[in-house]
C-alpha cells in the first residue's frame, strides 16, 4: 500500500519497450534484408542534410558550433533528473504519523499520533504468537490517508486464515485503545525464516 | 502528510469505502513493476548522461570524448555495408528482446502468487505458499504420511497434491481429497479452484 506511481510505470517501461523493439527491428532489417540497405541510405541522407542545414542555420556568426548544442545539453540534463526522479517514486509513501487532531474540542494546540503507538504493540504482539515466525508493521500513506501495514510469517503449515484472525483481532484491539480505524492491509508469507524453522511445535 | 490536517484523527468513522478497500487489494495482488521501472531509469539516466557528456564538449568547442557525433551520424547512415551482419543481427535481436522484455512488463498484469482470503476488517492476502503449506499439513494428516511424502502445487485454475504412501500402507485417494477440500473451503479463497490428487504408486520404504 505504498505510493509507487504503478500506472506511470507502466506506460513509460511500455514505450520504452516499443522504442527498443523499434531500434532492434530496424538493425535485424538491415542484417537480413539487402533490400532495405538502399531504402535506410536514403532516408538518412535526406535527414543528414536536413540536420546539417538546422545546425548551419542556428551557429551565431563568429561562432565555431551551433548553440543547438548547448540546448542539448540543458534538455538532456532535464531528462537525467527526471529519470532519476521516477526512480525516486518507487516504493515511497512511509510515515510517520498516524493520525492529527487539530480540533481538539475548541482547545488550542493539536494532537499527533506517532505510527510507531501502533507498529511497535503489534509487532510485539504478533511476535509472541507460537505459529508466527515473523512480524513486520509499517505505517504507509495511500491516496492520502495513512494505514498500516502487517507482514506476518507464519511457522509452515499453519492454516492462514486463522493466522489472518488472530492478527486481525489485535488491530480491533489495537482500534480500542488508539480510538482510530486506519485502513489495514495482512500480508501473509513465506520465506528463508518459515522454511528453516520446526513445522510442529509442542506445548 | 500534513501535520494539520483533520480529516483522518478521532472519530472512529468506517474503515475505508468499497473503492478504496478493493483498490487497495489489487495493489497487493499484482506487481507494481518497481525493479524493471528502477532498471530502465538509471540505464536511460546512464546514457543520457554520456550524450550529455558528449554535447557539452560540442557545445563548448572541444574534442569529443570516445565517439564524435558527425562521424556516428555518418557510420549511420553506411549502415549495412560498414558492420559485419552478424554482429549487426545479434545486436538488433537483443535490443529487440530487452525491449520485448520492458513492453511485456508495462503490457501484462503481472499477478503475483497470493489469493485474497475474505476479511472483516481491512484487506487480508496469503502467499500461495502458505496455503499450500496448510494443505499438506491437513494431506499428511488424513493419509497418515511423513512430511516429505506430499507435495502441494497451487496455481490460479488448479490445486495439484502429490502422495507418496508408505510402503504397504494403502492410501485412499477418496479421503485425502476430502480433507484437503475441507480445508481449502475454510481458508475462504474466492473462486476455490478444483482439488486433484494423485497418489503414485510406488512407495515410500519405512518412514
Amino acid at each position: 500500500m505504498n505510493q509507487t506511481p504503478r500506472a506511470l510505470n507502466r506506460v513509460i517501461l511500455a514505450v520504452l519497450g516499443l522504442a527498443l523493439m523499434l531500434l532492434g527491428g530496424l538493425a535485424v532489417a538491415l542484417a537480413l534484408f539487402p533490400g532495405a540497405s538502399g531504402w535506410w541510405q536514403r532516408a538518412t541522407a535526406g535527414a543528414g542534410e536536413r540536420l546539417g542545414r538546422l545546425l548551419a542555420a542556428t551557429t551565431l556568426p563568429g561562432q565555431p558550433v551551433s548553440w543547438l548544442w548547448a540546448v542539448a545539453a540543458v534538455m538532456l540534463l532535464v531528462l537525467i533528473l527526471l529519470l532519476l526522479a521516477w526512480a525516486a517514486l518507487q516504493g515511497r509513501g512511509r510515515v510517520g504519523t498516524l493520525a492529527v487532531d487539530g480540533d481538539g474540542d475548541g482547545t488550542p494546540g493539536i494532537v499527533s499520533l506517532s505510527a510507531a503507538v501502533a507498529e511497535q504493540p503489534l509487532k510485539a504482539a504478533l511476535q509472541e504468537r507460537p505459529d508466527i515466525v515473523h512480524a513486520a508493521v509499517a505505517a504507509y500513506e495511500y491516496r492520502g490517508v495513512p494505514g498500516l501495514h502487517v507482514r506476518v510469517l507464519p511457522r509452515q503449515g499453519a492454516s492462514p486464515q486463522a493466522v489472518a484472525g488472530e492478527v486481525m483481532d489485535l488491530v480491533e484491539a489495537l482500534d480500542l485503545v488508539v480510538g482510530i480505524h486506519p485502513p489495514v492491509v495482512v500480508s501473509i508469507g513465506s520465506g528463508a525464516r518459515a522454511r528453516l524453522v520446526r513445522a510442529d511445535r509442542v506445548h | 502528510m500534513t501535520q494539520l490536517r483533520n480529516g483522518t484523527a478521532g472519530t472512529g468513522r468506517a474503515a475505508a469505502p468499497d473503492g478504496f478497500r478493493s483498490s487497495l487489494a489489487r495493489r497487493e495482488l499484482h506487481s507494481s513493476r518497481a525493479a524493471a521501472s528502477v532498471v530502465a531509469a538509471f540505464a536511460l539516466a546512464a546514457l543520457c548522461l554520456y550524450v550529455l557528456l558528449e554535447a557539452v564538449l560540442q557545445a563548448l568547442g572541444h574534442p569529443s570524448w570516445l565517439l564524435d557525433p558527425a562521424d556516428f551520424a555518418a557510420w549511420l547512415h553506411r549502415l549495412p555495408g560498414n558492420a559485419s551482419p552478424l554482429v549487426l543481427g545479434a545486436s538488433g535481436t537483443l535490443l529487440l528482446l530487452a525491449g520485448l522484455y520492458f513492453f511485456l512488463q508495462g503490457v501484462l498484469p503481472g499477478r503475483l502468487h497470493r489469493h485474497l482470503l475474505p476479511s472483516s476488517r481491512g484487506v487480508v492476502v496469503v502467499d500461495n505458499q502458505v496455503i499450500a503449506a496448510a494443505l499438506a499439513r491437513r494431506a499428511r494428516a488424513a493419509a497418515n504420511v511423513g512430511r516429505e511424502q506430499v507435495l502441494v502445487t497451487i496455481s490460479r485454475s488448479l490445486i495439484q497434491v502429490q502422495l507418496r504412501p508408505t510402503s504397504g500402507i494403502p492410501v485412499s485417494a477418496a479421503d485425502v481429497q476430502a480433507a484437503v477440500e475441507d480445508e481449502l473451503l475454510r481458508t475462504g479463497i474466492d473462486p476455490v479452484p478444483p482439488v486433484r490428487v494423485r497418489v503414485s504408486s510406488s512407495g515410500v520404504v519405512g518412514q
